[in-house]
């Protein structure tokens, strides 16, 4: 594979083409903050986190869906953004109801490991505290949009490696909220396969398996990307 | 039909029109605005009473689109004397008539501007009103009846589409419109020319061209009366654009508060394709182009050219990163051409008159005329083209006639949502898509709100605010929270509750959201705040509590 010249963080790398800013971090241990990215899924730049500052580009891309080209001169750790990457952690924190000692994620959270890693020690906004329903008809698992970060990554499992598209997204701006089906109660969904893929997708407490307590919670996000690896090799 | 059955009917239409029986047009302002002032109950009164008087060999009658100054309407305007009557109601009908065409001494007292001028223009078009406009994209609107192809026919319609078929390759089109210098209307100012050329560029067995007609701004409708007025400009712009990309389809978005500009722009398809200026083999060439028209649901985001594309595919209406842009990856994944609906209004001109005659028009890096829709307390609102690099005060004072009740002039916001307010200490800005921007604005789609005194600027940044907030997607944080946040510390500031450090996080959460978020919605949203912050701060430190 043809390989190209690229900076990050001051350091020359040789790289392969056609892929992203954030693959090529992740590849080279250059650690980018992301929320809405899981391998596997396509990816949408919706959380802002792993915006990078590339030289020549008077605005700053997210670096899950820009593609990597020659001698492109990237910073992923400037002060501004680790200004802005703690802004978009406290108004995460603020959008919603995130209690963590009452949380089946607490300890296991990657919106809490985001808070530590933006050394974020109070949230400056006020919080919204909007009224949130948590859906528990479902056998097995449970919604709670209290915990919801609206990062997608269940909508986009359940629609793109089971096909299922039981998950979707309704309203506008601040109240957003996902739905499924046409937005009745999860346990009366047609589509719903029941195959669990959105509670291992989802990054925080949002979607959890019932009869675990305060904790508790196993995640798996990684087998999304291992099942899509592992049937392009079937193919 | 090829292309001699075309020319035959242009002549036998041209010859109807020189060897007119008709010795005056009547034409009757039938755009939104008119009509809903009774415009329609005008027009049929009209009718009437040319029958009842047997002038009917005498004066044709016809419907056309926007005049200009809406909130004069309903009007009325005599041809060939250019005489306007405004705000004409059923009961002056009679005298109108008589006074007009029969003793030929009109009633000044009903002529436009006649509340507001010393002495009403007979002549219309040496109104400064009119004699300060320039109107390239809106030449035809309030000339020709919108619903008759074969007015726009007499009046070169189609002309530039059968000189590119028959004349020019698809290279020689781009350099046309590259070397006319024109700008994107839609409101990001991008070269038009160069973005023809990058779809032209990408290879494809299929491309697409869409029209941007999903105009959203509180105050503008600059898109709509285009559409409603001269439907078939923007149609013949979508063809060229699509021959010289190399397209072979097209969608026109419109938005679907827009029900009379739907109405004749899907007419408009179904007279162009009847008449094989649109469809398959085009004027008998290889050259083949459809449209069909697509209705918006009422989100403002959809103007945003990804989002909108996907609204097309039908997705939810939300916008994607960008790059890939649409000229590589657009609707479908293939190449997209997307321009709004003035720009490609201003598209035959520029073929029929050639590149350097629009680029000798404005600014040296705005060229052409732009379009305003006049809105506020000013007096005469409505729809202006002017060229670019008017000042602002021309368009205020000569053309807008001034502040309504003499009141005294504040700030103009340009732009809508994603734009600013220009203080008074800069009327004298000319406006073009560069002083614009240094001044903390954009010219955007062309939207004018003029502001008076009695303008809180606080307020006008809180509403924009609660503007974007509403129609935020909710798909990027900076954009979905953000937003909200900035909506209530601008609240809490208009409540006079706010702090200083609430300024301070107000200021600070502005730059954030301009810089993070993902699309022009959200990196735009801070403007009408930081524009007000810039040239108003002593409103807000007046509101802060100590």
């Amino acid at each position: 594979m043809p390989k190209i010249s690229v900076t990050i963080d001051d350091k020359k790398l040789d790289v392969d083409v056609g892929k992203t800013i954030l693959e090529v971090c992740k590849e080279n241990g250059i650690e980018i903050l992301t929320m809405c990215h899981l391998k596997g899924l396509t990816d949408v730049g919706a959380c802002r986190l792993c915006l990078v500052e590339i030289e020549g580009v008077n605005k700053l891309l997210s670096a899950c869906t820009t593609k990597i080209a020659a001698n492109m001169i990237i910073r992923t750790k400037t002060e501004k953004i680790k200004r802005y990457q703690r802004i978009t952690s406290e108004l995460f924190f603020a959008e919603r109801n995130h209690v963590c000692s009452v949380c089946v994620a607490n300890g296991k959270c990657d919106l809490q490991k985001l808070g530590y890693k933006t050394e974020m020690n109070h949230i400056r906004y006020p919080y919204l505290f909007p009224e949130c329903n948590v859906d528990t008809s479902h056998p097995w698992y449970v919604l709670d949009h209290n915990r919801c970060i609206m990062c997608t990554r269940c909508v986009r499992a359940c629609g793109e490696v089971e096909g299922a598209h039981n998950w979707n997204v309704m309203n506008r701006g601040y109240q957003v909220r996902i739905i499924s089906d046409f937005d009745t109660p999860w346990g009366e969904s047609v589509t719903c396969t029941s195959c669990g893929k959105c509670v291992h997708a989802c990054p925080t407490g949002a979607i959890w398996p019932k009869a675990i307590v305060q904790g508790q919670l196993e995640k798996k996000p990684e087998i999304i990307g291992e099942l899509v690896e592992k049937r392009k090799m079937n193919l | 039909m090829n292309r001699q059955d075309l020319q035959t009917i242009i002549y036998a239409e041209k010859a109807k029109e020189q060897n007119n029986k008709y010795k005056h047009k009547l034409c009757v302002c039938c755009g939104a605005g008119c009509i809903s002032s009774g415009s329609e109950e005008v027009l049929k009164k009209l009718q009437e009473e040319v029958v009842t008087r047997g002038l009917e060999s005498e004066v044709e009658v016809i419907a056309t689109g926007c005049m200009g100054p809406c909130n004069q309407g309903p009007l009325i305007k005599f041809l060939p004397e250019y005489t306007i009557y405004q705000k004409v109601d059923c009961s002056n009908i009679k005298d109108i008539i008589q006074r007009q065409l029969i003793e030929k001494k009109p009633i000044e007292d009903l002529l436009l501007f006649a509340d507001s001028r010393p002495k009403p223009f007979i002549d219309a078009q040496e109104d400064p009103y009119y004699k300060k406009q320039m109107k390239i994209a809106l030449k035809n609107c309030g000339h020709i009846n919108p619903e008759r192809i074969e007015d726009y026919l007499v009046h070169d319609g189609y002309q530039a589409l059968d000189k590119v078929l028959f004349q020019m390759s698809p290279e020689e089109v781009i350099a046309e419109i590259k070397q006319s210098r024109m700008r994107g209307r839609g409101g990001a100012g991008y070269p038009t020319g160069l973005k023809w050329e990058s779809v032209y560029k990408y290879v494809s067995p299929q491309k697409y061209v869409i029209c941007n007609g999903d105009e959203g701004d509180p105050g503008a409708f600059m898109d709509r009366s285009v559409l409603e007025g001269n439907p078939h400009r923007v149609l013949e712009g979508m063809s060229i654009a699509a021959y010289a990309v190399g397209a072979t389809k097209g969608f026109a978005y419109i938005r679907g508060e827009y029900p009379l500009a739907i109405k004749r722009f899907e007419l408009a398809i179904k007279q162009a394709k009847k008449l094989g200026v649109l469809g398959n083999n085009i004027l008998g060439t290889e050259f083949s182009f459809d449209v069909e028209v697509r209705i918006g649901a009422g989100a403002f985001v959809c103007g945003e050219e990804t989002a909108l594309i996907a609204s097309i595919e039908g997705k939810r209406g939300t916008p994607r990163p960008r790059p890939p842009f649409p000229a590589e990856s657009g609707l479908w994944g293939k190449p997209t051409l997307i321009n709004n609906v003035e720009t490609f209004a201003g598209i035959s001109p520029i073929i029929n008159n050639g590149g350097e005659w629009y680029s000798d028009i404005g600014t040296p890096k705005s060229a052409g005329t732009k379009v305003f829709a006049l809105a506020g307390k000013i007096n005469y609102s409505g729809l202006i083209e002017v060229p670019m690099g008017t000042t602002l005060r021309e368009i205020v004072f000569d053309i807008g006639g001034g502040i309504q009740g003499g009141g005294e002039f504040k700030a103009a916001q340009t732009g809508g949502p994603s734009g600013g307010c220009i203080p008074a200490e800069h009327l004298d800005v000319k406006m073009d898509y560069e002083s614009l921007t240094s001044l903390g604005s954009i010219m955007g789609s062309g939207g004018l709100i003029v502001m008076d005194q009695s303008s809180d600027m606080v307020d006008v940044a809180r509403y924009f605010m609660e503007f974007c907030m509403d129609e935020s997607c909710g798909k990027c944080v900076p954009c979905r929270v953000g937003t909200k946040m900035m909506h209530d510390l601008l609240q809490k500031i208009c409540e006079e509750k706010g702090t200083r450090i609430d300024l301070e996080r107000l200021e600070e959460l502005a730059v954030y959201v301009r810089e993070c978020s993902l699309c022009g919605l959200g990196s735009s949203a801070p403007n009408p705040l930081l524009s007000t912050l810039r040239h108003f701060r002593h409103e807000y430190e007046n509101r802060i509590l100590e």
